[in-house]
């Protein structure tokens, strides 16, 4: 519990300091909000009388908190092009995003998990040097390619599965359940996807924190005491191998995250991620700004969970800390 | 260790194949812009005359694709000689003066590693100009931390070693003992993250020039010759295929490399390996 605490004091500022730095991003934005009232015939005192009036000639560090407020209470300005509250937008497109990004994460972890193992336990086979071998390709693949041959082979040569989207326009008013199924079959290519770019780097760790384990004494001890490889395998490595990965996966949420996005944008995914690469495009600045936002709170989250479950795995983390903590 | 060979052969023999051509092509009589006018329109599949095949406007896709790559290999190369001098730098200050300098040094790398760099480099492309140039310096200053995190740990691992100790003793100064002591012991890995860090920033143009906001046609790179597929992707399916696979290949022995090189240089690594088998 005092673990939780301490570590939820040290994501505050975090918070803070990528909210800061999303304004600066906005402030560093070509352009002036004030632009949007002027029109030939208004002097340059008005202008000014304007500014003043919006609270645009106070110090940066005042406009930041008056920002921070406006944020708390949800207000994030209005999208540039569709005039829609930017919250609004984001909220729309959030639940996409966290179907296909949670999914992935649980598909990879569960896929990760035994082969990293394998790899680990089988050093050195032809079993370790292929599964190595396709997981550094995984990882060397553009996955915004990847996709496009997906949809190349898959949608336009085999027509098994749709080219892009969510769910199908004429199924709005059908049941729950073919509805899940359309939407489904509409994910499966960009979750392929972004698997295949994303379990290289856990096998990595998997199969080096497993063979770090299998090198240790308690484990030559265990042989020596004539335990079977079994036992020793499930019973003794395992619990051990478990732990890095977790903080690792916390390491490896921002790639997944922004890989992720070009994904969503490739497949026409209406995650936040298609809404981002869209905002560039059409210079929409409030909207880029709370993605960027949106999406660096997902990624402190995901830490925030990753060091919670990881404390709670080895109650050494814990304990360790709050006696750094506490002196 | 069992050394692995054959995959860091692959790698050596692929790039240097590449770099090699691409470090010539431009003083060979070819032009990658040239157009065949009996193909302009209609997309020719690889055969004797263009192994490659070509694109819509009847340019040689083989010729295309060296050209990209001296884009890639350029960009991989600038884009972490800048991302490594800053890593190095504050690395090597933070882990050095620690306290309150590496405290806040730490936060604000925290901070940076949260946001999606990717975001960052698309937006400032759209504001700045797109261009090789800039490509290669937005990669370079959004890809430093995780260089700088590794430095500052092997920085606080030799800081209290004695060898250090008795540079101070005879009198060295903090510059000397820094920049000549225990810089030399913090490079294995940094080599190591290079190797990598090429892949990343090669990868990283390539999308940038797909959405059209990297290197700027005429001009070839892999990713915009992506980009220019998109049309013809049923009718000439080679157009892309062979940049990606181009790319592919090259960020595959880059990672190789660098996978092969840490087991070299890093000789804990290599024990730990020797304790097993």
């Amino acid at each position: 519990m005092k673990y939780f605490i301490y570590r939820l004091a040290s994501a505050i500022p975090l918070i803070f300091g990528v909210c800061f730095l999303s304004f600066l991003i906005m402030q560093l934005a070509p352009g002036d909000p004030t632009l949007m009232y002027m029109d030939p015939s208004v002097s340059m005192e008005d202008l000014a009388q304007v500014k003043q009036n919006l609270g645009l000639d106070q110090p940066l560090l005042i406009q930041f908190f008056y920002w921070l407020k406006e944020l708390f209470r949800g207000n994030l300005g209005y999208s540039y092009v569709t005039g829609k509250p930017v919250l609004q937008a984001i909220f729309e497109r959030l639940p996409a995003t966290l179907l296909l990004s949670i999914s992935s994460l649980v598909i990879i972890l569960l896929i990760t998990f035994p082969l990293g193992i394998i790899c680990g336990y089988k050093k050195d086979t032809w079993i370790d040097d292929s599964i190595t071998i396709f997981s550094f390709l995984g990882l060397s693949i553009p996955t915004f390619w990847l996709g496009l041959i997906f949809i190349l082979f898959f949608s336009i040569q085999l027509n098994i599965f749709p080219t892009s989207g969510f769910l199908d326009p004429l199924l709005y008013n059908a049941s729950f359940f073919d509805k899940a199924c359309n939407i489904l079959k509409h994910m499966f290519l960009p979750l392929l996807t972004i698997i295949i770019g994303g379990i290289a780097g856990l096998i990595r760790y998997n199969r080096f924190s497993m063979i770090k384990i299998l090198a240790q004494d308690f484990i030559t001890s265990a042989r020596a005491r004539g335990l079977s490889e079994k036992r020793i395998l499930f019973k003794h490595a395992l619990k051990n191998a478990l732990l890095p990965i977790i903080t690792i996966l916390g390491l490896d949420l921002p790639s997944l995250i922004s890989g992720s996005f070009i994904i969503e944008y490739i497949f026409s995914w209406p995650g936040m991620g298609q809404l981002g690469v869209q905002a560039v495009f059409q210079r929409d600045y409030p909207i880029l700004m709370a993605t960027i936002l949106f999406s660096s709170f997902l990624i402190i989250i995901g830490n925030f969970l990753a060091d919670l479950s990881y404390a709670y795995a080895d109650p050494r983390i814990s304990k360790a800390s709050n006696e750094t903590h506490d002196t | 260790m069992r050394p692995m060979t054959p995959k860091i052969l692959f790698s050596l023999v692929f790039l240097g194949t590449i770099a090699i051509l691409a470090l010539i092509i431009p003083f060979l009589p070819f032009d990658p812009n040239g157009m065949d006018p009996y193909l302009i329109g209609s997309p020719e599949a690889p055969s004797l005359s263009h192994w490659f095949g070509t694109d819509d406007l009847g340019r040689d896709l083989l010729l295309r694709s060296i050209y990209g790559a001296r884009i890639s290999l350029m960009v991989g190369l600038v884009s972490v000689s800048i991302s490594l001098s800053i890593g190095v730098f504050i690395g090597l200050i933070s882990g050095f003066i620690g306290g309150t300098i590496d405290m806040a040094i730490m936060r604000t790398i925290d901070v940076l590693m949260a946001l999606p760099t990717l975001f960052l480099i698309l937006m400032v492309q759209v504001t700045l100009e797109p261009s090789i140039f800039n490509v290669m310096v937005v990669i370079g200053v959004t890809s430093w931390m995780g260089t700088a995190r590794i430095v500052r740990a092997e920085v606080l691992s030799f800081k209290e070693r004695p060898f250090i100790t008795a540079c101070r003793a005879r009198g060295l100064s903090e510059q000397k003992v820094l920049f000549k002591h225990i810089l030399p012991h913090t490079l294995n890995p940094v080599i190591v993250a290079a190797m990598l860090g090429m892949g990343g920033a090669i990868l990283v143009e390539s999308v940038l020039s797909f959405l059209g906001l990297g290197v700027q046609p005429p001009n070839a790179s892999w990713g915009n010759m992506l980009e220019n597929s998109l049309g013809f992707l049923r009718d000439a399916p080679w157009m892309a295929l062979i940049p990606g696979i181009l790319i592919t290949l090259t960020v595959l022995s880059l990672n190789f490399l660098g996978d092969g090189l840490w087991l070299l240089l890093d000789p804990k690594a290599k024990e730990k390996y020797a304790k097993h088998t």
